[in-house]
């Protein structure tokens, strides 16, 4: 029986063994071969001590090695943590730290920055794919070799045991480590397999870093069904021409990213000469798609079905909106329906469920959902809502602090995050409606709104935008176009237009940051 | 040319991450030391420098690889 994320390779090594499981670039991997190196690795790993439960790191860019090392990890028991080689070293140092990492799985490529990491004392014990000498035990990639190919080590590994840590940021200013254990890791490929209709035959592009969680599609839905992998090279990921061009010589079936990565694509009409009729589905997630770019993408691609995926990297993935048709513009496109083994509720602040239509912290219960925070019981326990019937029987939900309601057709709509709402000047608005507005302007590419404290009026609303190449707008006639779709205390007093946006590791626009910089410039004024 | 490129990335693009020293033939995408936003600027940096438009298409890996790759690219256009 599967119930292991690394079943899922060796049963396609039996099935398909020759075939692609993994390509990036000009490399390949089948799933033959990626069995026994994941049997080497797991087997290097439980000699060099490594024990059930234990936590690796893997320090690596988009490239075949992350695939061999998550399921290398995994098949010696322990869980993977992935590590953003972006981040500064000091927060990979609290992430090796917090999760008492002892060995890590690198590649030479990533020496400058494990040079940087190894500055200050860390407790690494090994790290393995690198020759090159350091201040601890290194293991070149060559090693595997010397390792039994046949089989991984002989392990009772539970589908409820932990398999993989991913970090996210914590509002408290330090990272938390988001808890998924076989069950959840593989409930989610298993929904996801059915819900896009995969097969062996699929080729999905992943463009996503191994720290993202809508990683978890190419790396664990593609294998569980036998299709191939297509691991989005780094230097594609920062070249649109060349991406669209690899779309276009892989033969992608399957696409899921953020939407920035298409919308680049789209804004510098790189898809118009390129034969992507073999795309059958656009997966999109981790924030919403203007309409206006969806639109555009959509009837470029007519034979593909677009699905908008929505879920916290807790639960992974919990709700879907398939799109066979553009979008009106200037409308909000829904997370959709609740997908299978899953349930919510929409509740008020008091827990109390809300009459049906009205807005809502979601709350999800679903098999996809993580075990809790690393090493954080209390806010494990503050960010759960459990129900117990009279019998004792406990339901234990997610809540995701994001606000929902349901349309008219019984479509869930998302409508921003518990706390990005504010107060200006006594009017609740949602910081997300703003932005919404701002990008309804055609000139307009990308768009953050944050809001920045002022002593003498409270918060006051500012906006950061992108323009598109040659559009020249000014200040006030944005300002006064947005004013169409909003009350005016709900206007940005102030747009600030950039040519590039703060984005976090993940791709998301950087709010945060923003609204950081906003300060300081009033705080020197 | 080349020492111009050097000193942006060095200065512009790296900064917060002191003593890194770039060389006319590392892997500016690979390695991480540009990410994908810091690429839009740099390619910015270089129409605004060197006062020509850089079409879309021109975007593609062969071209921004290196400082080299980039020196060679924008000499191309020069004797074009």
């Amino acid at each position: 029986m599967n119930y292991l994320l690394p079943h899922s390779i060796d049963q396609a090594a039996g099935n398909f063994p020759d075939k692609d499981a993994f390509r990036c670039g000009n490399n390949h991997i089948s799933y033959r071969e990626l069995s026994a190196k994941t049997n080497q690795l797991a087997h290097l790993l439980v000699s060099l001590g490594v024990r059930k439960g234990d936590r690796v790191g893997i320090y690596l860019r988009r490239s075949l090695e992350t695939a061999v090392a998550v399921y290398g990890i995994m098949k010696a028991g322990a869980a993977y943590v992935p590590l953003d080689p972006d981040a500064p070293a000091a927060r990979t140092r609290f992430l090796l730290e917090d999760c008492s990492i002892e060995h890590l799985i690198s590649h030479r490529s990533q020496l400058r920055g494990l040079d940087d990491i190894l500055k200050e004392d860390v407790k690494l014990k090994t790290i393995i794919g690198i020759s090159e000498e350091q201040v601890i035990k290194t293991l070149p990639w060559e090693v595997l070799e010397q390792f039994p190919a046949g089989n991984g080590p002989a392990l009772r590994i539970l589908e409820q045991d932990l398999a993989y840590v991913m970090y996210t940021s914590g509002s408290t200013g330090a990272p938390k480590g988001i808890m998924h254990t076989h069950y959840s890791g593989l409930s989610y490929a298993r929904l996801s397999a059915q819900l896009y209709h995969l097969s062996p035959e699929d080729r999905i592009g992943n463009h996503a870093a191994l720290h993202f969680d809508i990683s978890t599609m190419g790396y664990f839905s593609g294998p569980l069904v036998g299709a191939t992998t297509v691991i989005i090279p780094e230097a594609h990921t920062k070249m649109p021409a060349s991406l669209a061009q690899l779309m276009e010589k892989e033969k992608l079936t399957v696409w899921y990213s953020v939407p920035l990565a298409l919308v680049q694509l789209l804004d510098q009409g790189l898809l118009d000469q390129r034969d992507l009729r073999a795309i059958k589905w656009v997966l999109f997630g981790g924030e919403p798609f203007s309409s206006r770019h969806l639109k555009a993408l959509m009837e470029l691609w007519p034979q593909a079905i677009f699905s908008n995926v929505y879920g916290p990297a807790e639960v992974n993935q919990c709700t879907y909106y398939h799109m066979t048709t553009p979008p009106d513009i200037n409308t909000a496109i829904p997370i959709g329906q609740v997908w299978d083994n899953t349930e919510i509720m929409i509740v008020d602040k008091t827990d109390a469920m809300v009459p049906e239509g009205e807005q809502g912290e979601l709350l999800v219960r679903s098999a996809t959902m993580m075990k809790g925070y690393w090493k954080q019981p209390q806010l494990t326990e503050k960010s759960l809502y459990v129900s117990r019937d009279e019998w004792g029987f406990e339901k234990v939900f997610y809540r995701t602090g994001d606000l929902v309601q349901l349309n008219p057709k019984g479509e869930l709509m998302f409508l921003g995050r518990k706390d990005r709402q504010i107060k200006t000047r006594g009017y609740r608005v949602e910081l997300d409606e703003v932005e919404a507005a701002l990008l309804r302007h055609e000139g307009v590419t990308e768009a953050a709104v944050f809001s920045v404290s002022n002593d003498v009026e409270g918060l006051l609303i500012e906006a950061t935008v992108i323009l598109k190449d040659q559009c020249t707008l000014s200040e006030k006639a944005l300002q006064s176009f947005v004013g169409l779709h909003l009350p005016l205390y709900a206007m940005p007093h102030k747009i600030n237009f950039v040519s590039s946006l703060p984005h976090t590791s993940t791709g998301k626009i950087d709010r945060v940051k923003l609204q950081e910089e906003g300060a300081k410039i009033k705080e020197n004024k | 040319m080349r020492q111009v490129l050097i000193d942006y990335i060095e200065e512009q693009l790296l900064s917060g991450r002191s003593g890194i020293k770039v060389a006319a033939e590392d892997d500016l995408m690979g390695s991480g030391l540009i990410d994908s936003m810091g690429m839009m600027r740099f390619v910015r940096f270089i129409e605004d420098h060197f006062e020509i438009t850089i079409p879309p298409e021109d975007l593609v890996i062969e071209n921004f690889m290196t400082v080299e790759d980039i020196d060679n690219y924008l000499k191309g256009r020069k004797s074009a």
